[in-house]
């Protein structure tokens, strides 16, 4: 296959990540990524930004709001778990 | 020896559920309203919608109960109904989406070589250390809603919701490699939105 370059690299990273690659494509995104500051750079923040975006977008639901959906499916049913 | 009901597996619950115990498909909302919750938040960018979408995914969980096969297992089955509900609410509000994230895209020269330097293309990683935590939160919820659909669904069932490959594949009736490839694009460009922000101090 053709040298990796950081463009060609950056379109295999997730296939790399995840393990999908075929042995030789690996290689040779593993020897381009070593001998590369700028992709060692874009990977770590690659890498990181799924937890960033986990960790900023997580939301609970509230005691109140638990309540309310057991209350509208009750009533939608048209009886609740204390009947049976 | 009667197995606690908060240990039954989900299959068992579900059938149970169907079969009309009222207790064991309350033991279902209990197990997952959190789950769907946070999966609609992500996919609306609204507490609101996340509230309805939430109601009609039990909703239809519970009318649909009789037809779960056990052919996927019951979690899969029921993200699927919740990112449907999720979407069906979030279909009102398409219309007024900001614009794409193409411009987050990493750049290259005419070699295929990254533009910028490391610690520019590192920055993304820092972020939290630089932009309000609270900040952070409500641009990151912007930055998913700016996402395409097709790529914004499969990034938060894969990386936020943190589903195997395949089980988002099965979810969403897609090969594996169209996951990966749309989870892909989706961290290509909020990479590069994080990069961005972390570049100006509020």
């Amino acid at each position: 296959m053709n040298e990796i370059r950081c463009a060609s690299g950056v379109d295999l990273l997730m296939d790399y990540l995840e393990g999908v690659l075929s042995a030789d494509v690996y290689a040779a995104v593993e020897a381009h990524v070593a001998g590369c500051p700028r992709c060692i750079a874009f990977i770590a923040s690659y890498r990181e930004t799924p937890r960033i975006m986990r960790e900023a977008t997580s939301v609970g639901l509230a005691a109140g709001q638990q309540a309310s959906l057991l209350s509208f499916l009750r009533a939608q049913r048209g009886f609740s778990a204390d009947d049976n | 020896m009667v197995v606690p009901a908060t240990e039954t597996n989900d299959e068992t619950l579900a059938a149970r559920a169907a079969a009309g115990d009222a207790a064991a498909f309350e033991l279902i909302v209990t197990r997952y309203q959190g789950r769907v919750y946070r999966l609609a938040c992500r996919l609306t960018g609204s507490e609101a919608d996340a509230m309805d979408a939430l109601q009609d995914t039990f909703l239809q969980v519970y009318r649909h109960l009789a037809s779960f096969r056990g052919e996927s297992r019951f979690g899969t089955w029921l993200y699927r109904i919740a990112t449907n509900a999720a979407l069906m609410h979030n279909r009102v509000r398409a219309r007024q989406r900001a614009e794409s994230l193409d411009a987050f895209l990493p750049g290259f020269d005419a070699a295929g070589v990254h533009l910028g330097t490391p610690a520019e293309l590192q920055s993304a990683a820092s972020v939290e250390e630089i932009v309000d935590r609270r900040l952070l939160a409500e641009k990151a919820m912007a930055a998913i809603e700016r996402l395409p659909e097709t790529n914004r669904v499969a990034f938060v069932l894969r990386d936020l919701e943190e589903m195997s490959t395949s089980d988002v594949a099965e979810v969403l009736g897609i090969e594996p490699a169209a996951v990966r490839q749309r989870v892909h694009r989706a961290r290509l460009m909020l990479r590069g939105y994080l990069s961005d922000l972390a570049r100006v101090k509020p």
